[in-house]
């Protein structure tokens, strides 16, 4: 592995967009389409791109259901996801730890 | 790139995670629900003389489970239009911090209207009771909620204290009209009043 922790991010979730979708799924067990894309402030199409992404990388997993006759799209965390996401915090940790050293 | 980014980083992600615990539907149509219910119910129950300690109790009991029915039945309009789970983790992580506190409450009305003896508990006591369990069971909940409702909890923590003071000093009569009125004026009064406040200032999308 790279010693340089900027250089092992993962590049799927090291974009505002993701990295947003995976901070908000990372504090709850699922959240709704309509309930993320009003959080974020993000367009359907903007959020379903990011989504897809997530969901071909294994890190997210979307569930499509109906309620009252009504589509509802949930959408939470993989095992893999999850892992992802808590060595992307690490990583940035560890670079806030090398600059504070400098 | 500045140096600052990864903290950067850590604080959006923080703040985002936050947010996501957050319980975010409207509150204004709930308050003003509970607050005229609370108004009507206390002015009834003085107008149709609901005076003995067990009616006045179960009667305010009937109010307060038509007020929490009405509230979730607002909640999960509000989850409809918006196409939201009904039953998602905030409403389930507030409903479970409001239970211990309104459990407690039903046990110890039960207690006082069913087992112990009739008229052994002045029926002006228990609006205080109700006032201070409910605040905390409110309190509670603020911990998933926007931050005013923790102090709403307070309120009516407070006035349960300013109320049970009075009672103790007889500066106001040990009645079920004095009952109904403490009732009205707190659970009616208070709720509509925080609701006309959210009304003007809450994030108005999630409006019912």
């Amino acid at each position: 592995m790279n010693p340089d922790p900027f250089l092992n991010l993962d590049r799927v979730i090291h974009e505002k967009g993701r990295m947003a979708i995976m901070s908000l799924l990372a504090a709850t067990p699922e959240l709704s389409f309509t309930e993320m894309r009003n959080t974020l402030n993000m367009t359907d199409g903007n959020l379903s791109v990011h989504l897809r992404t997530l969901q071909e990388a294994g890190y997210v997993a979307v569930t499509k259901t109906f309620q009252e006759r009504r589509p509802l799209t949930t959408c939470s965390l993989t095992p893999s996801g999850r892992a992802a996401f808590a060595n992307y915090i690490e990583l940035l940790s560890q670079i806030v730890e090398q600059h504070r050293k400098k | 790139m500045h140096p600052t980014w990864a903290t950067e980083h850590l604080q959006v992600i923080r703040t985002l995670m936050e947010r996501s615990a957050i319980y975010r539907r409207a509150l204004a149509p709930v308050m003003l629900l509970l607050g005229i219910l609370g108004i009507v119910a206390g002015v009834s129950g003085w107008w149709f003389s609901v005076s003995s300690s067990r009616a006045f109790g179960w009667y305010w009991i009937a109010v307060s489970t038509v007020g929490i029915s009405g509230a979730y039945l607002m909640v999960r309009r509000q989850s409809l239009r918006d196409a939201e789970p009904f039953w998602s983790p905030p409403t389930r992580r507030v409903t479970l911090a409001a239970l211990p506190a309104a459990f407690i409450g039903f046990i110890v009305s039960l207690l006082i209207l069913q087992a112990l003896p009739q008229g052994s508990v002045e029926v002006a006591w228990l609006p205080p009771i109700w006032m201070a369990l409910y605040g905390c069971a409110i309190h509670a909940a603020g911990f998933f909620m926007p931050r005013g409702m923790k102090l709403f909890g307070w309120l009516f923590i407070l006035a349960s204290c300013a109320v049970g003071g009075a009672l103790a000093l007889s500066w106001i009569p040990r009645s079920s009209i004095s009952g109904h009125t403490v009732m009205g004026a707190s659970f009616g009064g208070l709720h509509l009043l925080y609701g006309v406040y959210l009304y003007f200032t809450e994030d108005r999308k999630n409006e019912a």
